[in-house]
């Protein structure tokens, strides 16, 4: 009965040692340079519509009257700027590379409000009103989205996609435009499906290297 | 044996001398043991760079070079392949010679547009525009503030660059005055620009070190001059990094003064005790009582709190608060009855009014 068993496992253990023999290869050049982490700073492109995710200090007229979210051309507005954060305090020290999986919160640095959606109908299609919200960093439940991606950790290059925790939406443009006083500037909403409007990829910002748990002591083996 | 001493000391002589001719005591310029870390050998660049940069001593002829020693120094010193193959063959026998520019390790620690020393230069060119400053908040631990650390920062910037062609900037409204016929004029308005040199914004990448200096304080920026924001027409803005002392499980920061909490049982109370806690650096503080430890009694182990950040030497004080942790089954009757006789100890039912100091 064991020689059977271990007949049977033989396989997948041989797989698995390969594996084992090939990732470390492969994994050195990954670890490191290009994950997006914690803490960081950074600028999110939607790569179909070719526009930042933004804020400012400008409400919506409509729906929930929260400070609005939109999507701009320009690549050098410090407007543009988001910081990664764990969904609670202490959740995701500085420097740990984000999951794919992983539910984070994004700060607009200028402003201190959090990426939020709710059920309020945003103004131009009529998708999911998506805004920004709360003081100093905090808000509530409704601030946080699971990052979307393939493989094991967010890649900078990669292409990726945001979906809300609270309400399954994913962050999406489709390319209305509103008129002044933000002319040109694109809606950014939530939409229930994936899709193309709604990868995004990171770009400019400021990226802390993954750190190596630091010790205080080393412990006796 | 004579023979091998000599000869072994043949070699020794021939090694230092040839160390003495062959290049730079690298450690010595740092100032460094051959034993130091990384980080120290960081902490060590960025304190000298401040005090040699060549901007910073005019009338040193030697400023230069003293400044490009630093630069190699710390370039080889810091990449461990390179400093394996310079302890083992002196600067001789480094491959590939020198590859980053001097002014390029500075800017990993100060930012782009170098150090402004003495006061800040960019206030009086209030008609050149400015991208925005960014500022960067910056989690670090009580480990952190105890013993410093750096952290590396990947910085993606857009970057105004030459392009072909000419663009239209300083565009502004102006009255224009044309003559209709003798005598009659007629005065409209127009837009005029000037033209300048075409830019487009690339994006460039940068490793940037911040030094997270022993003893720093909640709220101090450590800034780098132009990695901000660009502006098209002007200089870029400042990235600043803002430093944020997160919660500790084990001590609270006081200014330099760490406090903590410890929980003792009844019997050590009684008894006394011996233990070690451990340090935010893993070393151990050793506590020893033979006394009663009343519960809220206080312990002052001086020197053993944070590092003043002006002067790392003086540190500021561990304050250990004890607190009693009573049996939590009740005692049977015998119980009761052998306390009373060893701690023969009368009633005592003192009743006062505890939150007004009586």
């Amino acid at each position: 009965m064991w020689s059977a068993g271990c007949r049977g496992a033989t396989g997948p253990v041989l797989l698995g040692l390969l594996l084992a023999l090939l990732v470390p290869g492969g994994g050195a050049a990954k670890t490191g340079a290009g994950l997006v982490t914690c803490g960081s700073v950074l600028k999110l492109l939607n790569t179909h519509h070719r526009v930042r995710l933004h804020s400012h200090d400008i409400k919506y007229g409509s729906g929930s009257g929260q400070q609005s979210v939109t999507g701009v051309e320009a690549s050098d507005d410090a407007n543009s700027y988001w910081r990664i954060r764990g969904g609670s305090e202490g959740g995701c020290p500085r420097g740990s590379p984000v999951r794919c999986g992983q539910a984070v919160r994004l700060t607009h640095v200028l402003t201190g409000k959090n990426l939020h959606t709710h059920h309020f109908p945003s103004p131009l299609s009529n998708n999911q009103e998506v805004s920004a919200f709360g003081e100093d960093g905090e808000g509530d439940d409704l601030d946080l989205w699971t990052v979307r991606c393939s493989g094991q950790h967010w890649e900078r290059e990669a292409a990726v996609r945001f979906q809300h925790v609270g309400t399954s939406v994913f962050l999406s443009v489709t390319g209305e435009q509103y008129g002044s006083p933000i002319r040109g500037q694109r809606e950014v909403h939530g939409m229930p499906s994936a899709n193309t409007h709604n990868t995004w990829k990171a770009m400019e910002g400021i990226f802390i290297k993954p750190s190596v748990e630091p010790s205080a002591g080393h412990d006796e083996l | 044996m004579a023979p091998q001493n000599l000869s072994t000391f043949c070699l020794l002589l021939l090694y230092l001398i040839g160390a003495v001719i062959a290049g730079r005591d690298f450690y010595k310029i740092l100032g460094v043991p051959r034993s130091a870390s990384i980080k120290d050998i960081k902490k060590a660049y960025r304190k000298l760079a401040l005090q040699l940069h060549p901007d910073r001593n005019p009338d040193d002829p030697q400023a230069q070079e003293k400044f490009q020693d630093l630069g190699a120094a710390y370039e080889v010193l810091s990449d461990s392949e390179k400093r394996k193959q310079y302890d083992t063959y002196g600067e001789e026998g480094l491959k590939d010679g020198h590859q980053s520019s001097h002014g390029d390790i500075f800017s990993h620690f100060f930012g782009d547009f170098g150090f402004m020393f003495g006061g800040t230069p960019r206030q009086q060119d209030r008609n050149i525009p400015r991208g925005s400053d960014i500022i960067v908040d910056l989690e670090v631990t009580l480990e952190e503030v105890y013993a410093g650390n750096f952290v590396e920062v990947v910085r993606n910037k857009p970057v105004a660059r030459q392009a072909p062609g000419k663009r239209k900037c300083n565009c502004r409204q102006e009255m224009r005055t044309t003559q209709l016929g003798p005598g009659r004029f007629q005065m409209t308005q127009e837009v005029v620009c000037d033209e300048c040199p075409n830019v487009k914004l690339v994006n460039e990448e940068r490793t940037l070190e911040v030094e997270i200096e022993p003893g720093v304080r909640d709220g101090m920026e450590y800034p780098f001059i132009g990695e901000g924001e660009p502006h098209v027409d002007g200089e870029p803005g400042d990235l600043r990094f803002r430093i944020k002392v997160v919660k500790h499980p084990i001590f609270e920061r006081r200014g330099d003064d760490l406090y903590t909490n410890v929980t003792i049982s009844l019997v050590e109370s009684l008894v006394g005790f011996e233990m070690a806690i451990t340090h935010l650096d893993g070393h151990k503080v050793h506590i020893s009582r033979d006394k009663i430890t009343r519960p809220g009694a206080k312990l002052w182990k001086k020197g053993e709190g944070l590092p003043n950040f002006d002067n790392n030497n003086i540190k500021g004080s561990l304050i250990i608060t004890f607190d009693v942790d009573f049996p939590k089954e009740q005692l049977t009757e015998e119980a009761r009855e052998g306390i009373k006789q060893l701690l023969k100890q009368g009633s005592v039912q003192k009743v006062y009014n505890g939150l007004q100091g009586y």
